[in-house]
């Protein structure tokens, strides 16, 4: 390869890789932006390593479904197939969003005002009996930290209730805005 | 070294541009020099590709760091201008005839777009998919090995893969994972192995033959199939067939140095172990373990009739081969009767045989070439 060809290509190369980068950010920014903005509340799990590395693991109320809040439950199955779930959230009065119906696949009817969709990860194997509880992600559950900064955090969350603000985009995907101590903001989250 | 290289390329334009030679004659001698460049790994490019790797390790732990004196905005637009200034530095520095230099650049720049991707996934908090991450790092790296027609960046795109393989394997990548078997890799390395015939990385084709036979064992391991084990061990019997009969139509395609025997060998002796492993778990089935073991033996010896007079290194990996299946054989069928001390007097004898049977074989096979010589 020539020189000038050779050094065309590593232009491209590197407008490529920037641009897909620059891609994903302006991706997340937009959800950030435009997104419904809703307070989940953190479950405090069973006390184990919460911390990994350099992020916390978070688990909401919304992360364990109830099988009887699924509407669309096919006859002929069993347990949960990998796939998306649709899982409608509505505001309480203590300020925090909670499930009110879920969907396998996606919602029937777009959320009405004052409601939002939320759309998680349902792996296989989940049995459907009407009083279990199913295991759900939304691509949320994680919060990093400055490194040093986790330790105090975990053990706050243990003693606490915890809250995180998340941006919901139209087409169900979301972002976290900010993770609240209580009522206090910890960390609030800039576009970019 | 550099200097005469670029004093050539810069005199082959000159012949080509005066009529001298035409432009496939240029074409041929740039290639050449090129090839002969590449031949002499210098101490110098070593180190820079130490140096390469280090500063890439630095960028993603730097990353990883989450440090918060330097706004997030500012690490992005440093990892993007890392990435721009190694490539684009790489290739001017290498088409001035610096290639180890620019080759350097070039893994740091790569290193630089997998911390970008990680930054992302920490900016804004992406939780899970940290396969898909690590697998779009590696596409990102191949793509630019084929832009660049960049051996070291080759190799890193399936040291990559493999990093992929083996963190899927071990379950790292999800919280709760029901893991299922990442067969993604075998695509993977397929693709890559296609790449490295463009960007002429032998060292990749011998990386992924290696890598393919530890995932067919791991897989064989991982699912108890014994037809896998079948499968990698006929393959390899006939991939070392193909190369001992007719080497130069094989060495044509497959390009690997003629050394494909020797991972014919490995992927045959990896396939009969885990043969021997099921037949040995099973009670009762005495048969099929000895019939399996007689068959490595067999094999091992064939490899060493065959192939072992042009190669040392096959004749070393016939003698590894060699001692672990006497090991094997002798875990499997006498434990239970020897004690300790019956272990370690058999495993003398065995050691004392095999290095009474190496010395005699290495000494026929030296003679020849002695008198070649």
């Amino acid at each position: 390869m020539t020189g000038r060809k050779l050094i065309a290509s590593a232009v491209v190369l590197a407008l490529l890789q920037i641009g897909f980068l620059g891609w994903i950010i302006a991706g997340r920014a937009a959800i950030l932006r435009g997104g419904t903005e809703v307070l989940l509340k953190v479950e405090p799990v069973d006390p184990r390593d919460l911390l990994r590395g350099d992020y916390v693991f978070l688990s909401y109320e919304i992360s364990r479904l109830p099988a009887s809040l699924i509407a669309n439950i096919p006859a002929d199955r069993a347990s949960s197939a990998d796939g998306p779930v649709t899982v409608r959230l509505g505001k309480d009065a203590d300020g925090y969003w909670r499930a009110r119906t879920a969907w396998l696949g996606k919602a029937p009817t777009p959320a009405a005002g004052g409601e939002v969709d939320i759309v998680g990860h349902l792996s296989a194997g989940w049995t459907f009996a009407p009083d279990t509880t199913l295991s759900a992600d939304y691509g949320i559950e994680r919060f990093y930290l400055p490194e040093g900064e986790g330790l105090a955090i975990e053990q706050d969350m243990r003693v606490r209730p915890f809250g995180v603000r998340v941006a919901v985009a139209n087409d169900g995907r979301a972002q976290i805005k900010g993770l609240m101590d209580g009522d206090r903001m910890l960390f609030e989250e800039p576009l970019y | 070294m550099a200097s005469y290289s670029s004093r050539v390329r810069g005199d082959i334009e000159r012949w080509a541009a005066s009529g001298l030679i035409d432009a496939s004659t240029a074409a041929t001698l740039r290639r050449d020099v090129e090839a002969s460049d590449r031949r002499s790994l210098s101490f110098g490019s070593v180190l820079a590709m130490m140096a390469a790797l280090l500063f890439g390790a630095a960028i993603l732990i730097f990353v990883a760091a989450n440090w918060e004196a330097i706004p997030r905005l500012a690490r992005v637009c440093a990892l993007f201008a890392v990435i721009f200034v190694g490539y684009v530095g790489g290739a001017v520095v290498k088409s001035r005839g610096h290639p180890a230099i620019g080759e350097a650049l070039w893994i740091v720049a790569a290193a630089a777009f997998g911390g970008g991707i990680a930054l992302v996934g920490q900016m804004y908090h992406l939780a899970g998919d940290e396969s898909s991450a690590v697998l779009t790092w590696c596409a990102g790296t191949a793509l630019a090995a084929a832009a660049l027609r960049s051996n070291p960046l080759t190799v890193a795109a399936a040291g990559i893969a493999d990093g992929w393989l083996v963190m899927s394997l071990v379950g790292g990548f999800r919280l709760f994972a029901e893991t299922a078997f990442p067969h993604l890799f075998v695509a993977v390395a397929v693709a890559l192995f296609v790449l490295s015939y463009w960007t002429r990385s032998v060292v990749t084709r011998h990386l992924i033959l290696l890598s393919l036979i530890a995932y067919a064992g791991l897989f064989a391991m991982d699912h108890d199939v014994l037809q896998v084990s079948f499968a990698l061990a006929a393959v390899s019997v006939a991939l070392f067939a193909a190369a001992v009969l007719a080497p130069e139509p094989v060495e044509g395609i497959a390009r690997l140095g003629g050394r494909l025997p020797l991972h014919a060998l490995i992927g045959f002796l990896t396939g009969m172990a885990m043969i021997q492993f099921t037949f040995a778990d099973e009670t009762g089935t005495g048969g099929g373990f000895a019939a399996a073991s007689a068959v490595a033996l067999a094999g091992i010896a064939a490899a060493v009739v065959l192939a072992g007079r042009e190669s040392r290194g096959l004749r070393w990996i016939a003698y590894l081969g060699f001692a672990f299946e006497l090991v094997v054989i002798y875990l499997v069928t006498m434990q239970s009767m020897l004690g300790t001390a019956g272990f370690f007097l058999t495993a003398a004898i065995i050691l004392a045989i095999l290095a009474f049977a190496i010395i005699r074989i290495e000494r026929r096979w030296a003679a020849p070439v002695a008198k070649g010589a």
